[in-house]
């Protein structure tokens, strides 16, 4: 019967567990595996020997690999904030008030970008930002006057606004509902005694809204970054990584390894473990500094 | 005498077993024991696919084996491959792009043709393989000395200009040298909003291919010396090439280097350009009155400009040939329908439905030198002497290369490289990768 007892919790979690291993834990090892293996997909006769650490070390040595990272860094320095702030902004305004018909129509059209596959808003987005016929340069050229649009996958600068513009217009409503459920959470009470104390609006966000919004900004900083680390379908569509290597971001220049050209499995798997290092650290840093689990 | 007399009675009881075997054969013969099979194929969004998915039906028909095809877009189709052959599978059909061949066959992914060829049963006698261009079936189908793809999918590169707007600016036709598109036709041109020519330069395939290497070859430079395999983009030739292709941009559209074939061709369609360079596989879109301004009786089409060495054309295009992950049926059944899509029986049914076939016999039909204007300068580019068979390096090693050339190809376009800085970068990457695979060893034979 004790024995009964102290099976029956493993037999409960052995379902999850053993998916885990499968789906998760087992691919992990043999990336790990890999990464330190001679891993040529495209040349079946080479063996695959055992290599220590050398993949590793010609990806340290890799000015592509840290210039993606770079870009990729940027990337979400610069989306994110921008997806936080804005996202926050329209939770705010969705939360009450009048127009209460209109809102929630607003929350509808808020899943919409969501449903849209990244694949599909790339694609969309080589219409939306051609330079000959693309909405992006009619009302460009409609408001300015100007008789030439601007070349927006054609110049590096501009390609890489482009690739952020989607990503934002894509991923804030995203962050717009986290924060709308976070909001829920604020006791009514708690606003209308506050009222009392300050009529300003930052005040009222700062020391009593955000502290019950943290867990949520937490999750958007986690669920968003590992997202954005991992940003490939979009950007692949978009740009294809171009022009030149200029919105190349880490996943495109790993599947380009891993998957093009010289399938080399070896260096990509590599290039993939230092990525979820750099993940993890900063899932770690943001709940470190962000979140206090039950003090919030 | 009594020699001679055995040596006729053999020769002649050879002639006559082969044309007894012309005379039985047929392909419902030959398909016979495998009715039923259904074989797989990969296909890409353009016309040679459209056009051979309208003759499928006929094929199985005739033969009781199902073709199965799945369309993939073609920046995906190398990916696709080594991910299925890896694995153990893959379409049975291999559709193997000319710079594929060197991978394919390395790896052991094809199988030799000359199985089936040489057997009986499924050779078709009025096969004729001297049929082909010499130069498709030896670029697309022919790796060291043997075949493994029929030629399917075929083009090169051609000009394609607007006789109107030319005229409209003074030119009679269309320039004939690449220095006078630059010197000459260039300026005149270029105003409005309107540019001369467009270089579709995107990065992937069509930047390495379409740009990169075009602009080498109109130079008489190249990207690897053909006898040592030594890289040779710095050399005079490759940087005149490369500083060529910079001059002219500025009178091309401005998104060139984003430029697609879809968005080039769309450029020549809408009256942006008035002359592109493109394969002539994309006449049926460039000539469709839904899909172009350019009214019929302005397009003009025409054999490349000339460069350095003449005319040394693009050269691109698809072979079929047969997985050797495949069992012995859909072997089979695979190779009966490559030989019979590629023969010369289908040849005019399959440019009649927008294809262009790889058969020389095809193109002395009247009719289809008069409908299609694009026929003359093709068979002009593929002819002896003209045609560059190995237009890119065709070994395993270019998918890797490729992707190398692609991404400094771009970078020197846009300015981040100069055309030397970037030469060096991609010679150093070249000699790199060949280093490894054991070209300069002597470990691996210098085939291209």
């Amino acid at each position: 019967m004790h024995t009964q007892k102290r099976i029956t919790p493993f037999l409960f979690l052995a379902p999850a567990v053993i998916v885990l291993a499968v789906v998760g834990i087992y691919p992990l090892l043999f990336a790990a595996w890999v990464s330190l293996h001679t891993y040529l997909l495209a040349q079946p006769n080479i063996p695959h020997d055992f290599i220590w650490f050398s993949n590793y070390l010609t990806v340290i040595q890799d000015g592509a690999f840290w210039g993606s990272i770079g870009r990729t860094l940027f990337y979400l320095a610069v989306a994110l904030p921008v997806q936080i702030v804005l996202g926050l902004g329209i939770a705010l305004m969705l939360r009450r008030g009048r127009w209460a018909a209109l809102r929630g129509f607003a929350r509808v059209a808020l899943v919409i970008p969501l449903a849209m596959t990244p694949v599909v808003t790339g694609l969309i987005g080589r219409l939306m930002f051609n330079q000959e016929f693309g909405i992006a340069n009619y009302i460009q050229t409609t408001i300015t006057g100007n008789k030439v649009g601007i070349e927006w996958l054609g110049n590096p600068t501009m390609a890489f606004a482009a690739i952020l513009l989607l990503e934002i217009w894509q991923w804030t409503p995203f962050a717009a509902l986290i924060f709308l459920s976070g909001l829920t959470a604020v006791p009514v009470e708690v606003e209308e005694a506050a009222t009392l104390e300050t009529r300003s609006f930052w005040v009222m966000l700062r020391q009593i809204q955000m502290p019950f919004l943290m867990p949520a900004l937490t999750a958007i900083l986690i669920l968003r970054t590992a997202d954005i680390l991992k940003q490939f379908d979009m950007v692949y569509t978009l740009t294809g990584g171009g022009p030149g290597s200029s919105t190349e971001l880490i996943n495109l220049y790993i599947t380009r390894i891993g998957l093009r050209g010289a399938f080399d499995q070896g260096v990509a798997s590599a290039q993939a473990i230092l990525m979820l290092v750099l993940t993890i650290m900063l899932s770690r840093l943001y709940i470190k500094y962000l979140y206090k689990g039950d003090d919030a | 005498m009594k020699r001679i007399t055995a040596l006729s009675a053999a020769l002649l009881a050879v002639t006559l077993g082969a044309q007894a075997h012309a005379q039985s054969w047929s392909l419902a013969t030959a398909a016979a024991p495998y009715k039923g099979t259904t074989i797989k194929a990969i296909f890409l969004d353009r016309p040679g696919y459209k056009a051979a998915a309208q003759l499928i039906p006929q094929f199985e028909k005739e033969t009781g084996i199902k073709v199965s095809y799945e369309t993939v877009p073609y920046e995906s189709t190398n990916q696709r491959y080594v991910l299925d052959f890896t694995s153990g599978g893959g379409a049975d059909l291999v559709l193997n792009d000319v710079v594929w061949i060197g991978q394919f066959v390395d790896a052991g992914w094809m199988v030799p043709l000359e199985k089936f060829y040489n057997d009986p049963k499924l050779a078709d006698p009025a096969l004729n393989v001297k049929g082909f261009f010499p130069v498709l079936l030896d670029s697309f189908g022919t790796w060291n000395k043997k075949i493994y793809s029929y030629p399917f999918d075929n083009y090169s590169g051609l000009m394609y200009y607007n006789k109107c707007t030319l005229k409209a600016a003074g030119f009679a036709g269309p320039p004939k040298t690449w220095t006078e598109l630059l010197t000459k036709y260039g300026p005149k041109l270029t105003g409005n909003g309107k540019y001369a020519f467009a270089l579709q330069s995107r990065r992937g395939e069509t930047q390495s291919a379409d740009s990169f290497m075009r602009t080498l070859w109109l130079s008489g430079g190249g990207l690897i010396d053909p006898k040592t395999f030594e890289p040779t983009l710095t050399s005079a030739a490759s940087q005149k090439g490369l500083k060529f292709r910079q001059d002219l941009m500025k009178f091309m559209p401005p998104g060139v280097v984003d430029m697609d074939h879809a968005e080039a061709v769309a450029a020549f369609n809408n009256g942006t350009v008035p002359l592109l360079t493109e394969w002539s596989s994309f006449y049926t879109t460039i000539a469709d009155p839904k899909q172009s301004k350019v009214p019929a009786n302005c397009l003009g089409v025409t054999t490349e400009p000339l460069g350095a060495d003449g005319l040394k054309p693009a050269l691109g295009g698809f072979g079929l040939g047969v997985n050797s992950n495949s069992d012995a049926k859909h072997q089979a059944a695979a190779y009966l329908f490559a030989q019979w899509i590629t023969s010369e029986k289908m040849a005019k049914p399959y440019v009649q439905a927008g294809g262009v076939s790889g058969r020389q016999a095809v193109y002395k039909d009247p009719a289809i030198r008069a409908k299609y204007i694009f026929v003359e300068p093709m068979v002009k580019s593929w002819s002896a002497g003209t045609a560059v068979p190995n237009f890119r390096p065709r070994f395993a090693e270019w998918p890797q290369i490729s992707q190398i050339v692609a991404e400094n190809g771009t970078k020197i376009m846009l300015g981040q490289l100069t055309p030397q800085a970037g030469a060096k970068v991609i010679d150093g990457r070249v000699k790199e990768i060949l280093t490894r695979a054991g070209y300069y060893s002597g470990k691996k034979a210098k085939l291209q």
